[in-house]
């Protein structure tokens, strides 16, 4: 029938895409959890034991929010933006543009295994947090929120990365000067009560404030950014960032000729 | 019916015109012969037609389905074996074979039969675990094709599947595309062995310069005991008309 979705295509898309992060599960999933125990251990527990309780909470569950929302976003752009440069690249994308799929469901089989990669990789990070802190959920509905909205938003962001870039320099350009930055000023490490009076309103307009926010909120219930305005600002660069994604792919930039 | 109808095509890149106006009709069950000197406009056309490429004027449509407007539909009906290997060339013949199938909608069990059938068919059983990039060309060729095959299309594109094979699997090749061909399957190929085109084919398009310089059946071109060749070179070089 016309118009059905291609649930079979979408299906082995999405599988043979996720299958590729657990072949090669020590870059894809090794790195960041070492990258993240690391960051437990020498921030949260060695410092942390040192700095006094921010917002009524112990260093080490004040920053673990943080460390899993980096760890999500960093994992779903990486994905999705090196499997479109990839096949790009290989020309190996033609595969899908001539398969019987509409552009959404060539986007959502993007998008879905970056959001399953960024998950596995959040979880993970979690779990090892368990051994060092009390990792607690105080809202779970909201944190499922957080972490899927955000993942589709770094996923969409890869995709239109990776459609963008011409080579593997212009690639790592935005995680290097946009993301890196942007989660480090989103209160990741520190309450924006901390920062200088005069530089506050920085970071309330930086949107990784509200992504990280938002996930601390939901596990500790440390909220400091108003969540009205965030929920706001994550389905509009959700839906935003999709829509966009769609266009490019519907009108074929840099992937058709 | 006709299994493939271009109307006015026309693609250009930038202002370089690629394909210019051209309008060809390939009916069910044809072998039909696409020939013209490089960068005559074979391939661009080819992609317009499989959505590899995208066109400014004009119509495709296959099997009665447009190409642009009814996408999906059209590319179940189209299988494409292109020039260049477009591949993950980290994977194996029998992954790309199922991932491909499961892209056209197959379902398991009936995508596994079908792939044994096919890496059997092209003699790939015994390499289909090994990696593309570590085939040689002629193997990495026939997992090409075997991929155009795996969905077992109406209509089946190959863009000089030939080039770089050796005498066995050219000989092999021609015996399956006359088989697929008798049992009903539309033949679109294009080729620089002109030989292999005269011996294979029912009607032939010459493209160049990108537009259609002469259209017609085989013995159009091979009127008066001529060669398909001594014919193409009159056309292209000397702008004969058939």
């Amino acid at each position: 029938m016309k118009d059905q979705v291609n649930w079979i295509g979408l299906y082995t898309f999405v599988s043979r895409e996720v299958g590729r992060v657990f072949r090669v599960w020590i870059q894809t999933l090794g790195a960041p959890w070492s990258g993240a125990l690391l960051y437990i251990l020498v921030f949260g527990h060695v410092v942390g034991q040192r700095i006094a309780l921010i917002k009524g909470v112990p260093y080490i569950d004040f920053v673990l929010p943080g460390l899993v929302m980096m760890n999500l976003m960093s994992a779903a752009f990486m994905h999705t933006s090196f499997a479109v440069y990839i096949m790009k690249w290989t020309r190996s994308i033609e595969e899908i543009l001539i398969a019987p799929f509409s552009y959404l469901e060539m986007i959502i089989g993007f998008m879905v295994s970056g959001v399953i990669r960024a998950v596995v990789v959040g979880f993970g990070v979690y779990v090892m947090a368990i051994f060092f802190t009390a990792a607690t959920v105080a809202h779970v509905w909201a944190m499922i929120f957080y972490v899927v909205s955000i993942s589709m938003i770094f996923a969409f962001a890869g995709m239109l990365v990776a459609l963008w870039s011409k080579n593997f320099e212009q690639l790592s350009l935005p995680s290097i000067f946009i993301i890196t930055p942007l989660t480090f000023l989103g209160g990741v490490f520190n309450s924006i009560e901390m920062m200088p009076r005069g530089l506050q309103w920085v970071v309330r307009v930086n949107p990784f404030f509200y992504f990280v926010d938002g996930l601390r909120c939901s596990m500790i219930n440390v909220c400091e950014s108003n969540a009205v305005v965030g929920w706001v600002v994550i389905l509009g660069l959700m839906f935003g960032s999709g829509w966009t994604v769609w266009y490019l792919f519907k009108t074929g930039y840099k992937m058709r000729e | 019916m006709n299994a493939l109808e271009i109307n006015h095509l026309t693609k250009k890149y930038d202002s370089m015109v690629a394909v210019d106006d051209i309008s060809l009709t390939i009916e069910q069950g044809d072998f039909f012969g696409f020939l013209g000197p490089n960068g005559a406009g074979k391939t661009t056309t080819i992609k317009c037609i499989t959505g590899i490429g995208l066109f400014q004027s004009g119509s495709i449509s296959v099997f009665g389905i447009d190409v642009v407007k009814e996408y999906r539909e059209a590319r179940k009906k189209i299988g494409l074996a292109p020039q260049e290997f477009n591949i993950d060339i980290f994977a194996k013949p029998r992954d790309i074979l199922y991932y491909v199938g499961g892209f056209y909608g197959m379902p398991r069990l009936e995508r596994l039969r079908r792939i044994d059938e096919v890496l059997e068919r092209f003699e790939l059983t015994a390499h289909a675990s090994k990696p593309f990039q570590a085939l040689s060309g002629g193997l990495k060729r026939r997992v090409m094709l075997a991929r155009a095959m795996i969905h077992d299309p109406d209509l089946l594109i190959l863009d000089e599947p030939t080039a770089g094979v050796d005498v066995e699997l050219r000989h092999d090749l021609w015996r399956y595309l006359q088989e697929l061909n008798a049992a009903g399957k539309t033949i679109l190929f294009t080729s620089h062995y002109l030989e292999e085109v005269e011996m294979l084919c029912k009607r032939i398009a010459i493209i160049d310069k990108g537009k259609i310089a002469a259209i017609g059946s085989k013995s159009d071109f091979t009127e008066g005991g001529k060669k398909l060749e001594q014919t193409y070179l009159d056309i292209t070089q000397k702008g004969k008309t058939l």
